[in-house]
């Protein structure tokens, strides 16, 4: 297999806080190749976002990196100085956030802050960085984008908007993109306009794509592999088909269980009591065990480690030899 | 239970209503300006009826008039025109005045968004007895605390979880207060504005389970709004689709979903993502919902539609009944689709 464009490895990131420090992301690790899109699904609270701010190195404080590598193309990116990490986000990694309102400065023409993203990222400059502008509106799929380009964001339609985000992530060709609910702001007609251009952009420029969602039907609609995420780890991850249609984890089944959907004429939806931990009291063992209906004698009191079974890995003692564990 | 009239009316009949908002600019802005006054039709003459112990649901894009529709059911917000009468009595005519403040006690409403429908200084148990003091339902002190537990652990909370603020909830279990405090003044008709729309999917399945138990506990009549097509057909019986402040096609829950007569109706269907691999999208959908402020002329759909013609560019289409469902569209009134 070829090197993977994004690679994480057991990446670690911590709250420090007066009591101790809170543990938000623990031993998160996955490769995303060149040309894959690589869904990172979970609910609120399972650390899907904090990962992302922690790969563009943009972690708030106290949040920081307490372990783990995270390699891009071969470079290892998670001891940069700040300087040196700002070379990379918007050129090598490119950001698509949820709301399109947010990430644009309304105060700017977008045209203007397409070109500024250029000059800083490309050699182009002046005429010559207006023409790719022009030309990244209209590939993604932005109509008369040679007349649009001059107007500002409030000028146009959330979805329209959202386009124009994605011109500003591809500004500079990056390597990977990470795009967090890119969609969730959206109405669904819109939604699968959007999705479909990521689609081909991935499939084009050969940019890999990381899609953080909590939308298991985007993550159908896009995905090649799929990361299950609960309270700060990756409990499961596999083809985007395996996952989906045969979760192995008893948390990605009880997901997949719940979600309504148009073709099936359940009476009731599979339900997982309770709710997501708290970051200040996350079980111990597997952190899911409390809400699990399959939990049985080492769950409480081991982590189970990620471990291959069939095509997919998954971190679940069901499927692990539990005298290993025990002996661990 | 009364004995049955002899012609079948509906729980809540919904005739002809509309609202229409002004939206101009300041009058100074106007005079200065020669600017005209503007108006934004947020919902145009929407009829629906709701037997009991029924679901409606009513779908649509947002700006699509959904929460008009619900606010103006419950009365929070006047129509322009039409009715809304519940159980025979009109919710808009003075006459009714006295029969309304009655029939007000039987309707209770759920909103979105539980970090804000809950008062953040008040206790969960003050929260959920404020209907029950409001209409005086309970006249002692113990028994509103009796009530009150009962509530909590009908929606799956504890008795002691009444003590405590709202921020100490999560999203799910607030939307849970929201339920039980709509509940506590034994309503007939709950109308729910997007009710899971702020929660995660494994909390939303626990709230619309818990919805659908008490609807078979207390007989309970539901109006659901939603922009999740997936949560409309899982929990009504029967489903208004609307765009642009218009009911484009109404039909039970099945029907619609598996013969969808629309064709927006159709296009929104298809636009949903689904949770099958195998089945992902081909073409793209084309197009957005256009500026209600200036809607187009004739079907408010004809510039998306791939069967429009001069027609549906000139003409509005009224919402024709057929059997138990009833579509707007030219196309299907002359069987061109």
């Amino acid at each position: 297999m070829t090197q993977p464009v994004l690679s994480v490895r057991q990446l670690r990131v911590e709250f420090s806080l007066r009591r101790g420090a809170l543990v938000a992301v623990n031993g998160v690790s996955f490769e995303i190749a060149r040309g894959e899109v690589l869904g990172l699904v979970g609910e609120s609270g399972a650390g899907k976002s904090l990962t992302a701010s922690a790969i563009i190195g943009l972690l708030e404080p106290p949040g920081r990196i307490a372990g783990g590598e995270i390699w891009l193309n071969g470079q290892r990116i998670d001891r940069l100085a700040p300087e040196a990490m700002r070379a990379i986000r918007g050129k090598r990694i490119g950001m698509i956030f949820q709301d399109p309102l947010t990430s644009l400065n309304p105060l700017y023409p977008v045209g203007r802050q397409l070109v500024e993203t250029i000059e800083t990222h490309t050699h182009l400059r002046g005429a010559d960085a207006r023409r790719r502008a022009i030309a990244l509106l209209a590939e993604t799929g932005l109509p008369a984008a040679q007349e649009r380009i001059d107007h500002y964001p409030h000028q146009f339609s959330g979805g329209m908007r959202q386009r124009v985000v994605v011109a500003l992530a591809l500004a500079a060709d990056p390597d990977v993109i990470i795009a967090d609910e890119p969609t969730t702001a959206l109405d669904v007609s819109v939604q699968a306009q959007i999705i479909a251009l990521l689609k081909r952009l991935c499939r084009d420029r050969g940019t890999a794509i990381m899609l953080i969602t909590h939308d298991m039907g985007v993550i159908a609609e896009a995905a090649d592999r799929v990361a299950v995420m609960y309270a700060g780890r990756v409990v499961e991850i596999g083809g985007v088909r395996d996952v989906i249609k045969q979760p192995l984890h008893p948390y990605s089944a009880g997901l997949m269980g719940s979600i309504p959907t148009l073709d099936s004429d359940l009476e009731r939806l599979v339900q997982i009591s309770g709710s997501m931990p708290r970051l200040t009291s996350i079980p111990s063992g597997c952190p899911f065990h409390p809400r699990c209906p399959r939990a049985f004698e080492p769950c409480s009191s081991a982590r189970p480690q990620l471990a291959r079974r069939d095509q997919s890995l998954v971190a679940c003692w069901l499927y692990e030899d539990v005298s290993a564990g025990a002996a661990r | 239970m009364t004995g049955s009239p002899l012609v079948q009316v509906p729980f809540v009949q919904v005739s002809n209503i509309s609202r229409v908002f002004d939206v101009s600019r300041p009058w100074l802005e106007r005079l200065t300006q020669r600017l005209p006054r503007q108006f934004l039709v947020a919902a145009a003459n929407i009829s629906f009826s709701i037997d009991r112990r029924e679901t409606f649901g009513l779908v649509g894009e947002s700006g699509s008039g959904k929460s008009t529709i619900a606010r103006m059911v419950v009365g929070l917000i006047a129509p322009s025109g039409g009715d809304v009468v519940i159980d025979g009595t009109s919710m808009t005519d003075r006459a009714h005045l006295a029969r309304r403040q009655k029939v007000r006690q039987r309707i209770q409403m759920v909103f979105q968004d539980p970090y804000s429908s809950l008062n953040p200084r008040w206790r969960a148990f003050d929260i959920i007895a404020e209907p029950i003091r409001a209409f005086r339902l309970c006249d002692s002190t113990t028994a509103i605390t009796a009530r009150v537990g009962e509530l909590l652990h009908l929606v799956g909370l504890d008795q002691a979880d009444g003590r405590k603020f709202p921020h100490e909830f999560s999203g799910g279990q607030r939307q849970r207060i929201a339920i039980a405090r709509a509940l506590s003044s034994q309503p007939e008709f709950i109308v729910c504005d997007e009710p899971t729309s702020a929660l995660d999917v494994s909390v939303q399945a626990q709230v619309l389970n818990l919805m659908r138990d008490l609807q078979d506990r207390f007989g309970l009549t539901y109006l659901l709004i939603s922009h999740n097509l997936a949560v409309v057909r899982h929990m009504a019986s029967r489903v208004g689709v609307m765009y642009l402040g218009r009911i484009v096609e109404i039909a039970p829950s099945k029907e619609l979903f598996r013969n969808p007569r629309h064709p927006y109706t159709r296009m929104l269907l298809e636009a949903v993502p689904r949770l099958d691999p195998d089945r992902r999208h081909r073409e793209p959908i084309e197009g957005e919902i256009p500026n209600p402020l200036d809607p187009p002329k004739g079907c408010s759909f004809h510039p998306r539609c791939p069967h429009a013609n001069e027609r549906c560019r000139l003409e509005e289409p009224r919402l024709a009944k057929a059997d138990l469902s009833a579509v707007s569209c030219h196309a299907v009134e002359e069987r061109r689709i």
